[in-house]
């Protein structure tokens, strides 16, 4: 188990590295001069070569790659093109932004897909059943945009309920940061939950099958009864794991609904800073994007070797 | 208590108490320096709210006195001499006197990067007279100078307050900046030491929305209380309609321009631009892309220009006029590469330009490119484009086409002759020759004129002195108030 | 956002229950006919459309449906039905890309990964979990910088970054046939790698690989109306499901048809991809079969 571990640690560190130059040869490339973006028309050659010298960019790529990441090794994340600033602060604000959106989202998905993928599994053989698995069929194939989009319409716009977008930190207002929350983690919690309701369903299915299950119902408890006495943690094994991987979907999913609400999180950072060839920002947020998955990967590896002890047994 | 507005969906107002104003806009400043940074986006939010010159514009295009009371100008239209109002003071307390104006203007040549500064290149030097009175001497006479000077290279600032102009603007005006938080809003507060009457709104919140959608449905669902300029224009009868607003239309210095690449061929032709510039239906494009609001200008003046004559009927909708020059000049089976910046009216321009070529027989292809990286650098740096949609929204940018090495590829002596001479004399020979200039823009098709944007300000009813135009750099607060009742 | 990332493709298990069998031929039925009916409208749309799909026509802009436009008109006088039949095209050929190029890449890489030496295998089996690190979107956006906004650039992205969950699928499915005693016999007798990789791996595993491609379809279609949203996907005038969603968000109060027509053609071509693919995937899948 502790091998297992070191060997994933390993793999996680090795996996970063290489994550890191892909990224950075990556912004290399990209067509756009920084020093133009910063400067505006009519900037003179002179001062571009200035511009250009005082961003570093006239230094050889090896050297630029190490200056950076080594900066980010010591937690400096350098300064942006555009507006001089440090970016080390910006992308933890941010990155706090969209964690809450990612975890509103998470929420609603489980909130919606637990009972949903239960109550489709039991009855499977009915109506209500197939109602519910129809109905997440459904949900799977809705672009999440759209269903933002209405959802300001109506909840916003029509019935002026909650704000149409925008975002109030938890501590300035807690009252209106739930409201402004509401409809951003609606819109990526439906969908996710669609999604998730159909693993919830397959794997309650499966345990409904176990013998112990069978026996239970024998001895005249109904399905749903036996379910939760005996089942709910068996089943919740592989959907622990398809929620690791959604948490990395709704990250980046993060980035179409930050633009239907207007929420300044990493996603919006992201698109702006590829709108202004600010090409250290672009690097520090993807790189802070692929670090995320990358542990989230790590993180339900290692929870699902704890939680499935036939897999502790496997080199 | 004002206005109706402040009942209905009190969930979402940003805008607490009737001290307070939001106003939503589109473009977020990057930092708050726009001596460095270029970009209308700065100045919009802190000229003459924040900073101020010695001259402002009113939105009829006219100057007015600001920090200066009065000036006078010498026989030979090279000396200004300004009266300066006493008792101003910098937010940071420092006094306001001619040695800033000194400061101010020599700082425009020596710190500023921005491209506008060649405006100042005019100044020979500054003399300070007394505390209350500079005079600026120029090398040459230049109307374009004041002009300038009541736009953001006029802004007065004191040597005490530009060790942080990215973060902490100083100036003399009515607001100070208090937050920004990037990615979201400005929020300026009155500046208790001001020397004019203070603002109605001692508070102003500027939210900043990428999506224009978003934006107007931040106005409806009580988010906000003033859209400074409504980039969903099919979206305006719904406010119109709504007894809760009111909407503003007027001008603006927005012209949004068809470049031809004029060095190149095809477009180094006369006839082949005049033949694209009759191909196209301006009225059916507006109708398309700002539903029909906007102004038809056929040059690049915007009416609120004293020299403004409307030449939009030079070119009228003429396919087989269109048709004839372009077999005249030889070109059929033309394919022209149309490289827009991907911004949703240009996308949608580009588009109705694609079918209106095509219906002459003259092959479009659209390339959205990332504004503002791509653009700048491909199009208007390189020049590498034959075709390209942009608002061109500087004041008075029609000296562009005096610079041949301008992206238009424009290269005209008699135009840049009149130009120059236009800066340099009276009132009366400037806009005869800007006349001239505008015309032998239009005769040479030099491009094509789509149209003037609209400026279209939405807000509730409450809020009153909200400006018809927008002529300056300024969205200027000062004038806003309450309306009673 | 949605599915735009892949969620593990391996089957939903408990397909494969009596009821769920009955479910399945129903899956396919209607998934085959709603996927019948998008290549037909592409199909139909190279020989006629009612009109230019292209073409502007100011004085008839937002019309309501008639007998000259089905579906009216939308903001630039364009003829909707005309818009959705060669969108189609656009569907499919973004599917058929994205799908392509992560099959093609996928599905050889996770069979050498299963047939070559351990460390070989282990070494492409991390390069796919880095590629996993790059979510779709983001990759879209990487590549919509660099190369341009295109719906080739954007589906290429979407292909490399959904060819690992093939990798994946097919290194399982190989390692399974790999361990029959067919197979076994075939390396007795001196068969060379290729042979075997030709002639037992790749039909046995065909079954997954193509109920992957088919649920991918649906993720590709879903990828590119995010992308158009985000104004990184089909170039105008290419008519495109997700741009005319995205042409249509201003009007939304206006003319909500114009949001819907499109925004229900996306959902019912991800509804007929994802249900073929459930349907297939029951008739296909033989570890399925078994455990009926």
């Amino acid at each position: 188990m502790l091998f297992q571990l070191t060997r994933r640690l390993l793999i996680l560190l090795a996996s970063l590295a290489v994550a890191s130059v892909l990224v950075f040869g990556f912004m290399a490339v990209l067509p756009g001069d920084p020093a133009q973006v910063a400067l505006g028309v009519n900037a003179t050659p002179e001062l571009l070569a200035r511009t250009r010298h005082e961003f570093g960019l006239d230094r050889p790529l090896v050297v630029r790659y190490l200056d950076w990441i080594g900066g980010l090794l010591t937690g400096d994340f350098g300064r942006s093109y555009v507006t001089g600033e440090r970016i080390g602060p910006s992308l933890v604000d941010r990155y706090g932004v969209t964690l809450w959106l990612v975890g509103a989202g998470m929420l609603v998905a489980v909130l919606i897909a637990v009972p949903a993928g239960v109550l489709a599994a039991v009855r499977h053989r009915r109506i209500s059943g197939a109602v519910i698995s129809g109905l997440s069929q459904l949900g799977v194939a809705v672009p999440g945009f759209l269903a933002g989009i209405v959802l300001v319409q109506v909840f916003a716009v029509s019935l002026g309920l909650v704000p149409s977008g925008g975002w109030t930190p938890p501590v300035v207002d807690p009252v209106e940061f739930l409201l402004g929350l509401i409809l951003p983690a609606l819109s990526l919690g439906l969908v996710q939950g669609a999604v998730l309701t159909r693993y919830v369903r397959s794997a309650v299915l499966d345990v409904l099958r176990e013998d112990y299950i069978r026996t239970a119902r024998a001895k005249g408890l109904t399905p749903f009864r036996a379910l939760l006495r005996h089942g709910l943690r068996n089943a919740a094994v592989p959907v622990v794991t398809v929620l690791g991987l959604q948490l990395t979907t709704l990250l980046v999913g993060a980035v179409v609904v930050e633009r239907v609400f207007v929420i300044p999180g990493l996603g919006s950072l992201l698109l702006d800073a590829v709108g202004n060839r600010d090409l250290l920002v672009v690097q520090d947020v993807v790189m802070v994007l692929v670090l995320t998955v990358l542990l989230v990967n790590f993180l339900v590896d290692v929870l699902y070797a704890v939680l499935n002890p036939r897999l502790r047994q496997v080199g | 208590m004002a206005g109706s507005g402040c009942s209905a969906g009190s969930t979402a107002t940003a805008s607490r108490g009737p001290d307070a104003i939001s106003i939503g806009f589109t473009a977020e400043p990057a930092n708050l320096d726009f001596t460095h940074t270029d970009g209308a986006a700065i100045p919009q939010a802190l000229l003459y709210n924040v900073y101020q010159g010695l001259v402002r514009l009113d939105q009829h295009g006219k100057i007015q006195p600001l920090l200066a009371e009065s000036w006078t100008l010498s026989q030979d239209r090279t000396v200004y001499d300004f009266h300066l109002r006493a008792g101003v003071r910098f937010s940071n307390g420092a006094p306001f006197t001619a040695e800033d104006v000194r400061f101010s203007v020599e700082r425009v040549r020596t710190d500023w990067t921005i491209s506008l500064k060649s405006a100042m290149d005019v100044v020979d030097h500054v003399e300070v007279v007394s505390p209350t009175r500079a005079r600026v001497v120029l090398s040459r006479p230049s109307n374009n100078w004041l002009f300038a000077m009541a736009g953001r290279l006029g802004a007065m600032f004191s040597p005490t307050g530009v060790a942080d102009l990215a973060n902490t603007p100083v100036g003399t005006g009515p607001y100070q900046v208090v937050q920004h938080t990037r990615g979201d809003s400005i929020v300026l507060a009155a500046n208790p030491g001001y020397w004019g009457p203070p603002p109605t709104y001692t508070t102003v919140v500027l939210k900043y929305f990428k999506d224009a959608t978003a934006l107007t449905n931040a106005l409806l669902s009580n988010g906000i209380d003033v859209i400074s300029a409504v980039t969903t224009p099919e979206q305006v009868p719904r406010l119109e309609h709504d007894t809760r607003f009111q909407v503003i239309q007027g001008t603006t210095t927005g012209e949004v321009v068809l470049a031809f690449n004029n060095a190149r061929p095809p477009l180094h032709d006369v006839r082949v631009r005049q033949a694209l510039t009759y191909a196209i239906d301006r009225r059916a494009l507006l109708d398309v892309v700002w539903a029909g609001r906007g102004t038809l200008i056929g040059s690049m003046v915007p009416p609120t220009d004293p020299w403004y004559e409307d030449l939009s009927g030079a070119y009228p909708h003429d396919p087989d006029r269109a048709r004839a020059l372009l077999a005249e000049a030889g070109q059929t089976g033309l394919t022209l590469r149309l490289r827009v910046p991907n911004l949703p009216y240009a996308v949608s321009a580009a588009q109705v330009v694609k079918s209106d070529l095509g219906r002459v027989g003259v092959g479009v292809d659209i390339e959205p490119l990332d504004f503002p990286a791509v653009w700048l650098k491909q199009v208007f740096t390189d020049h590498d484009y034959d075709l390209s949609i942009i608002q061109h929204v500087e004041n008075r940018d029609i000296t562009t086409f005096g610079n041949p090495r301008y992206y238009w590829g424009y290269d005209n002596p008699e135009v840049a002759r009149l130009l120059a001479e236009a800066d340099q004399g009276s009132e009366a020979e400037q806009v005869e020759d800007m006349r001239r200039v505008a015309r032998t823009l239009s005769d040479d098709a030099a491009a094509d004129w789509l149209f003037l944007l609209p400026n279209v300000v939405a807000a509730k009813k409450r809020v009153t002195g909200l400006a018809v135009n927008q002529v300056g750099d300024s969205f200027d607060l000062t004038a806003l108030g309450r309306a009673a009742g | 956002m949605s599915g735009v990332e892949d969620i593990p493709s391996g089957p939903v298990p408990g397909a494969g229950t009596r009821a769920g069998r009955r479910g399945a031929n129903a899956s396919l039925l209607v998934g085959g006919a709603l996927v019948a009916a998008v290549v037909l409208l592409a199909l139909v749309s190279f020989l006629w459309t009612p009109h230019d799909p292209t073409l502007v026509d100011a004085p008839n802009r937002l019309r309501g449906p008639s007998a000259a436009h089905w579906l009216g008109t939308d903001r630039f006088g364009r003829d909707v039905a005309s818009q959705v039949m060669v969108g189609a095209r656009t569907t499919l050929f973004v599917g058929v890309v994205a799908v392509g190029v992560a099959a093609l890449v996928g599905t050889p890489l996770g069979v050498l990964a299963a047939m070559s030496s351990r460390r070989l295998g282990e070494l492409v089996m991390r390069g796919n979990d880095l590629v996993l690190a790059f979510p779709a979107l983001l990759l879209a956006i990487m590549f919509g910088a660099v190369f341009g906004a295109d719906t080739l650039t954007a589906m290429l992205a979407i292909g490399i970054a959904t060819a690992p969950s093939f990798a994946r699928l097919a290194r399982g499915g190989a390692v399974e046939v790999l361990g029959t005693e067919y197979v076994l016999a075939a390396r007795v007798a001196g068969r060379r790698r290729l042979a075997i990789a030709v002639r037992h791996v790749l039909p046995n595993i065909a079954g997954l690989v193509i109920v992957q491609t088919s649920v991918s379809f649906g993720i590709a279609v879903l990828a590119e109306a995010a992308l158009s949203f985000l104004g990184l996907g089909t170039r105008p005038p290419t008519p495109s499901w997700g741009r005319m969603l995205q042409e249509s968000q201003e009007l939304l109060t206006v003319s909500p048809r114009l949001a819907l027509v499109p925004g229900l053609a996306i959902a019912l071509a991800v509804l007929g991809f994802n249900l073929l693919g459930d349907g297939l995937r029951d008739r296909l899948d033989p570890r399925l079969e078994a455990r009926g």
